[in-house]
């Protein structure tokens, strides 16, 4: 039994065989077998190894071997499906413990006066007169707190305001004061010393039932 | 005359594709729950991968190493990513727990000290009944390949792989499946010949 030269129609005969071979390269090789007596011979041999071959196969105790295959369908449920929840639970935990957070913040900062105290010192600087150089501050009652007017900003309005009125400066608004009162209030701004570079020291005002304020903090 | 590779195209695999598509789908279907898919896949491979035991010197336990190597295949099958066929990817599961098999063998021989004949290079599987002369020549033929020669032999005239399958499969390049090829088939040649 001889080897055909043919290297590339050799390795080709066992797909020959399995019909592997797209229709050009089947007829191709169909051609040159057709004119080969020693690929003919050889594919007779592989015709007979794979029967020999296909013969000798075991057999195989098919129920045997899927009893033992696993259930697909836990495996979707406990892999994939928990994990997601998981992460999504969190997600939304995290979200609501920060909206819950930050409301809250914003809440009672609103309510204690954190952003109504600036409003409420201009307020309550008044100017003891034209060549003053330090301001006073209006005694106000014992909550401490400034009267808002009803033209006042949102965040103020939303701050007590049983304080009852005040007059002049007390009203915070620029455009409620008089030219007298303003040419004042420019003056002591004149004479004030320089802003500082670094941010100032917070001031707070004590305030007593008998109606002085002294501020604290300086 | 084609010049095509073996392994794609010509010569290559025209004719398997349709199965190649018919067991993603029915690992899909098993993926989704249906049971039905499983025993579908085991019943297209198992008897191609109890040929591969046999021709890789598997002698009694053929049932439980086809068994273990599905079951193998069906827990990983979420690391199966398709770049070879599926019967592929199952001789090359077969193929490692008949090593692992035979390493832990060995390893119980030598602790009994009991001195047999290794079962990896003996070939009585095909010991079954044949038709006639012409088939008990070619087992005799086939009984006295090399280990590795059977192997890449039954795989490309049996199952009718892709030399480049056949690499993935025994853990080699596909020049030396080629190799082995066709030195097995001048070895059964030449048997047949005498």
């Amino acid at each position: 039994m001889n080897d055909c030269r043919n290297a590339e129609v050799r390795d080709q005969l066992p797909d020959l065989l399995h019909e592997r071979l797209d229709a050009s390269a089947r007829a191709a090789v169909m051609a040159h077998v057709d004119g080969c007596a020693d690929c003919r011979e050889e594919l007779e041999l592989l015709r007979v190894a794979h029967g020999t071959l296909i013969k000798a196969t075991p057999r195989v105790d098919l129920n045997f071997i899927i009893e033992a295959i696993p259930n697909a369908a836990p495996r979707a449920r406990t892999l994939t499906a928990p994990r997601r929840r998981l992460w999504t639970d969190w997600r939304v935990a995290a979200a609501a413990v920060v909206l819950i957070a930050g409301g809250s913040s914003y809440s009672l900062l609103g309510r204690h006066g954190g952003i109504v105290v600036r409003d409420t010192l201009v307020a309550q600087v008044t100017p003891s007169g034209a060549g003053s150089a330090s301001p006073q501050v209006q005694p106000t009652d014992s909550t401490a707190t400034t009267p808002v007017p009803s033209q006042a900003p949102e965040v103020v309005a939303e701050g007590p305001s049983e304080a009852g009125e005040t007059s002049g400066l007390g009203a915070s608004r620029m455009g409620e004061l008089n030219e007298k009162q303003l040419k004042a209030l420019l003056t002591e701004i004149d004479q004030l010393s320089p802003t500082p570079i670094t941010e100032p020291d917070p001031v707070f005002l004590r305030v007593d039932t008998k109606g002085t304020t002294s501020p604290e903090g300086l | 005359m084609t010049d095509a590779p073996q392994g794609s195209g010509p010569g290559g695999g025209g004719g398997r594709g349709g199965d190649d598509q018919r067991d993603l789908e029915l690992i899909a279907q098993w993926k989704a729950g249906d049971q039905r898919a499983a025993s579908a896949l085991v019943e297209r491979h198992a008897a191609a991968l109890a040929r591969f035991a046999v021709a890789s010197g598997e002698r009694n336990e053929v049932d439980e190493l086809v068994q273990d190597t599905f079951v193998r295949a069906f827990n990983s099958l979420d690391g199966f990513r398709g770049d070879s066929s599926f019967r592929t990817w199952l001789f090359t599961i077969e193929r490692r727990l008949l090593l692992d098999r035979r390493r832990a063998e060995k390893r119980r021989r030598d602790r009994l000290e009991i001195q047999e004949d290794d079962a990896a290079t003996e070939y009585d599987a095909l010991d079954s009944v044949v038709a006639d002369e012409t088939e008990s020549r070619m087992r005799d033929a086939v009984k006295r390949l090399s280990p590795t020669q059977r192997e890449v032999f039954t795989l490309r005239v049996a199952e009718g792989l892709s030399y480049k399958e056949i690499a993935d499969a025994v853990g080699t390049t596909e020049g030396a499946a080629r190799v082995h090829y066709h030195n097995a088939m001048r070895a059964v040649k030449e048997f047949l010949d005498e």
